[in-house]
């Protein structure tokens, strides 16, 4: 092809430039404005309305806060100019230059980049941190010691859906009986799963890996490759539209994790109570569960109750302070053991350590507090280095095959290749910046907001509200008596001119400075313990944040505005993004009760499954393949903190044996609200084409 | 191979539940190089409002196709009344149909040697004479406004597609991306003399004097049958109004009847400077190719493209299966003596090779009008 010389280019000038990009900036970032106040706002109010506590560090929120806006309308930007028409463009492009092997080698390529490009391990390990070896030990191994392998085999589960979606697109399969296919086998593992001890922790996991896989920069990036290639393949009556992708890559992982936990199975011990998890006579069967001798013995020191370190320390020489002693003076060991991550250590040397331990660790003041409250600090640097890596690594795992697909195999020259740079340019800034200000302001707020949950059902401590009462006289103690005659010990305290009645407790009496440090609690502020008010008022904030949070994900608004261009408007963004974000908060209410009661995960999952595979048979193909795919889409990074967060908070409180299921009830509830407003709209429209007319009569035949 | 041709072009603005049917009809008669595109048509809902008080109107949108091709001028009618048949358009509220002259100017090989069309040359002719088109290009978010004028003053049920515009954003590199690209396209097809008030009526709700805003122009069509249910809700009559309408249209054979454009209107329309001798030059060629093509037409003088994208449709044995699933309609309007060297500009930038598949098409804008500096 021969270039003709380029048209005359219009100068813009600076002072014209500016008056063009004001109004561009603005009308972006209203956008995603109006798509995260609700959250915002609502954390904020709940918080000092409804828990009555001050925001901490409020300022450091709100500059996070707005890290999150700016982010965010970079990265939809760039996502919009970059990273979609780059990945339309190659998979429009792919299918006229190679065959179908060739494309589904490129897919699983970009599954596994894609698993490793954005990690959801460390959210999963975040989500298992209550995880006890010797309750759950197969889930333990996992998120532990083969936490490699399992990243792996959700690489896998990955890969293999993208190429299961391409090569469904080259041949207009429907996507339901891929659905039915796939949801069966799960159903019954899960059903199995059950009934195993061991396996029944896994399935939380499985469908949680299901449910964050699909990150922000490869759902918008499949996306638009299958919106690419669909365009160009398939038969060409059929409406196969590119959507699709994103539900194989939520269902494959969950099996890749089943079968790899069934796999492991075998050579992981029993779950057993505490004491025999411990004892030496089941060393070597519960060793496969750690990394070295080592690992098991800080784990026994930090993580097991006192009758577990009884029983793993009873015959070792030195007992638990021998080790620890060696621990705090061996740097390399501790490096090995705890892998950079020393607070935990800190925090046990200060809470049980012996003085001597203590001068060993933190020197001279001997209480470490000044040490650990610098490490809570940010250091901003840090911060902006790690998401910086961490953004450009994500799109560049991701771009960097298409840009070698686009150069080495198709050979050929892009058009307004400088819009797609910057626009990748503008999705690393808004990542980064983004995932900054997550960091920042929402994660935190989202924290203390979950931390302070479960004051609605029971007594939380307030933890900024340490006082110490200093000197306190014991003498002032005095004892209240409950309905059955059990007696209370309680004092009153003098703040503020006014007198409250302060549970006392004798742990927090330190007799040698003669302080007592008075811990103030909220709760339970609906009825008493344990109330069903409460529980409803958790079940309602869990349906509102997850309503909120979902309506700010980016990977949502990329999905809402690719089947609105798809459908040419007749399937809008907002409604996609409202039916979803209800079923996000129904699913975590939902999420929550099953915490709260301990409800087991396969009871709500098979029953909602089963219904949904109900509602897919009647729906249309059209919203089967979008309800499907906003399940993968819901779990994004504005969701998941907070959800995570909450679910920390209240299932550190009841004292669950693992917190993961709530991600998975948020995704099978957007698909059931989105194929039920399906549902609606085909009764609208199939009214609308038989109209209330019969065939009117037929007048007679003109011939022009 | 380039003496302009003229051909037929018809265009089906139907229900999508319909397409299929119309599909199978149109290949049964040997159509095999059919484009289409998805559309949606936005009619009226009334419903009884919260309380039974009276009555609350909003729109639903309706998925559509829009189907179009070319067939040799003496079959036109007969295969524009086959097509409305196998998608029993008679019944309306399932969409509209319409045929024009267009002329092929230049086009590459393969569409020389169209595949002969097998239609019962006596099908009675269901079209009717004295319609004309509204087309109307706005920035994306506008289109329902403008659909709403040809929906209140009952011209027809206007369908929305979605394109993309490039003009002036083009000369400016990355500034660019300040400017939307993103189009959406209204068009109803209405009687030929109420057309112009209705024109003047988008011009008016759409602002389109102003800088920016749109872009707005109306063609001749030889026959159609126009979709008239813009409403939908209850019902206290024997017969809705739109079914007397189109009966008296049935019946007539034209839409004469049927003006209601005053003097004031006309009055006011004389002030306003409308664009005449303009044509629109569509250039069909494969997807990914259309914003290289506008470029080197941009560079013959060609202010600027409107590309909207189709599914290519055609029988997997036919020799048009070589042209690929998906194609991009590049609509330039520009002043009739441009099209010569437009068409040597794309054909230099590979319009017609294979790897385009390119075909030109003009047909003759009545009236145009836009912002103009």
């Amino acid at each position: 092809m021969k270039h003709r010389p380029a048209k005359a280019r219009i100068k813009v000038g600076f002072k014209d430039a500016l008056g063009m990009l004001g109004p561009y900036v603005r009308s972006r970032v209203l956008e995603q404005v109006k798509s995260v106040w609700l959250i915002i706002v609502y954390l904020v109010l709940f918080q000092t309305i409804v828990l009555k506590i001050p925001v901490a560090q409020a300022s450091l929120i709100a500059f996070g806060i707005g890290l999150v806006i700016a982010g965010l309308t970079f990265f939809m930007e760039g996502l919009v100019l970059g990273l979609m028409p780059l990945g339309e463009r190659v998979g429009m492009r792919l299918p006229q230059r190679v065959g179908l092997m060739p494309i589904v080698l490129f897919a699983i390529l970009l599954g596994l980049l894609a698993t490793l490009a954005e990690p959801a391990i460390q959210v999963l390990q975040t989500a298992g941190k209550s995880v006890s070896a010797w309750e759950a030990p197969l889930l333990f191994m996992l998120l532990g010691s083969h936490a490699q392998a399992l990243v792996l085999s959700v690489g896998a589960g990955v890969g293999l859906a993208v190429a299961l979606g391409m090569i469904r697109f080259y041949y207009s399969w429907s996507l339901k009986p891929l659905i039915y296919v796939l949801v069966l086998p799960l159903l019954l593992i899960t059903g199995w799963a059950f009934l195993d001890p061991n396996l029944r922790y896994l399935t939380g996991l499985a469908w949680d890996c299901g449910a964050v896989t699909t990150g922000p920069v490869t759902v918008p990036l499949v996306l638009a490759l299958g919106v690419g290639i669909s365009r160009m393949v398939g038969k060409s009556e059929s409406g196969t539209t590119g959507f699709g992708v994103v539900t194989l890559a939520s269902l494959f992982p969950i099996l890749a994790v089943f079968c790899l936990g069934i796999a492991l199975s075998g050579s992981v011990p029993r779950p057993m109570d505490e004491e025999a998890f411990f004892l030496k006579e089941n060393r070597e069967r519960v060793k496969v569960l750690f990394e070295s001798d080592d690992h098991m013995a800080a784990y026994a020191l930090l993580r097991a109750g006192s009758v577990g370190r009884h029983s793993f320390f009873a015959g070792a020489a030195g007992g638990e302070d021998g080790f620890a002693a060696k621990l705090a003076g061996n740097e390399s060991l501790r490096k090995a053991v705890f892998k950079g991550d020393e607070s935990e250590f800190a925090r046990w040397v200060r809470e049980h350590g012996s003085p001597e331990l203590r001068m060993t660790c933190f020197g001279e003041e001997g209480t470490g507090s000044e040490g650990a409250s610098a490490g809570g600090g940010m250091d901003v640097g840090r911060l902006l280095a790690e998401n910086l890596f961490s953004a450009v690594k994500a799109i560049g795992l991701l771009t960097v095959p298409l840009f070698l697909i686009m150069f080495v195999i198709l050979r050929e020259k892009m058009f307004r290749m400088d819009e797609v740079f910057l626009g990748l340019g503008f999705t690393v800034v808004g990542l980064c910046v983004f995932s900054l200000g997550i960091e920042m302001g929402l994660d935190r707020l989202g924290r203390q907001v979950g931390s302070m949950l479960p004051a609605s059902f029971q007594s939380v401590e307030v933890s900024q509200k340490h006082k110490e009462i200093c000197p306190f006289d014991p003498g002032v103690v005095q004892t209240a008596l409950t309905p059955d005659g059990e007696e209370k010990s309680f004092f009153f305290a003098a703040e503020g001119g006014e007198l409250q009645a302060v549970p006392y407790v004798e742990e927090d009496y330190d007799p040698a400075s003669g302080c007592y440090l008075y811990r103030e609690t909220r709760g339970p502020l609906f009825g008493g313990e344990g109330s069903l008010w409460g529980i409803m008022v958790v079940v309602l904030f869990a349906f509102i944040m997850g309503y909120g949070a979902t309506l700010a994900e980016p990977a949502l608004n990329a999905l809402g505005r690719t089947v609105e261009e798809l459908t040419v408007g007749t399937f809008r963004k907002s409604l996609l993004m409202q039916s979803v974000a209800v079923g996000v908060g129904v699913g975590l209410g939902v999420g929550m009760a099953k915490i709260i009661w301990d409800i087991p995960l396969a009871w709500l999952l098979i029953p909602s499954y089963v219904l949904l595979m109900g509602i897919t048979l009647i729906s249309t193909e059209e919203f089967v393949n979008v309800a499907w795919d906003s399940a993968g889409v819901t779990t994004g990074p504005i969701t998941v903190p907070l959800v995570l967060a909450m679910g920390l908070g209240i299932g550190s409180q009841v004292g669950v044996v693992e917190g993961f299921g709530i991600l998975a009830g948020a995704s099978v509830f957007p698909i059931l609200s989105v194929l039920t407003v399906g549902l609606y709209v085909k009764r609208v429209r199939k009214a609308v084409l038989k109209g209330d007319n019969d065939k009117h009569e037929e007048g007679p035949a003109i011939h022009g | 191979m380039d003496d302009p041709k003229t051909l037929s072009k018809i265009t089906l603005m139907i229900n999508r539940a319909v397409s299929p049917g119309i599909l199978a009809g149109l290949k049964e008669i040997g159509v095999h190089d059919i484009c289409v595109a998805a559309a949606r048509a936005p009619i009226i809902r009334e419903r009884k409002s919260l309380f039974g008080m009276g009555t609350k109107e909003d729109l639903v949108d309706t998925p559509s196709d829009i189907i179009v091709f070319l067939v040799p001028q003496e079959v036109a009618d007969p295969v524009l009344g086959h097509a409305i048949d196998a998608g029993e358009l008679t019944i309306y509220g399932r969409g509209s149909a319409y045929s024009e002259d267009i002329t092929v100017p230049a086009a590459h090989e393969i569409f020389q040697e169209p595949s002969p069309i097998s239609v019962d040359l006596e099908k009675p002719d269901r079209g009717l004479r004295s319609l004309q088109k509204v087309c109307c290009i706005v920035q994306r978010g506008q289109g329902e406004a403008i659909a709403k004028v040809a929906l209140y003053t009952g011209a027809g049920v206007p369908v929305i597609y979605y394109g993309n515009g490039t003009g002036v954003r083009d000369k400016m590199g990355l500034l660019r991306i300040t400017i939307p690209a993103e189009k959406e396209i209204v068009v109803v097809g209405t009687t030929r003399h109420n057309c112009e008030s209705v024109m003047d009526l988008m011009i008016d709700v759409g602002r389109l004097e102003q800088p920016g805003k749109g872009f707005i122009y109306t063609y001749l069509l030889k026959k159609g049958l126009a979709d008239l249910q813009v409403s939908r809700g209850d019902r206290r009559h024997a017969a809705t109004m739109e079914q007397i309408v189109a009966a008296i249209d049935q019946m007539r054979g034209d839409t004469v009847w049927r003006r209601w454009a005053d003097a004031k209107d006309s009055a006011k329309r004389k002030q306003r400077g409308y664009l005449t001798g303009f044509v629109d030059l569509t250039l069909f060629c494969n997807a990914g190719k259309g914003a290289e093509l506008v470029d080197a037409a941009m560079a013959a003088g060609a202010s600027g493209a409107t590309i909207n994208t189709y599914r290519h449709i055609c029988p997997p044995d036919s020799p048009m299966a070589r042209i690929g699933l998906s194609r991009e309609a590049c609509s330039m309007v520009i002043p009739s003596e441009l099209v010569p060297d437009i068409i040597e500009a794309v054909r230099e930038a590979g319009a017609f090779t294979d790897q385009c598949f390119g075909q030109v098409q003009v047909r003759t804008i009545k009236k145009a009008f836009t912002y103009v500096p």
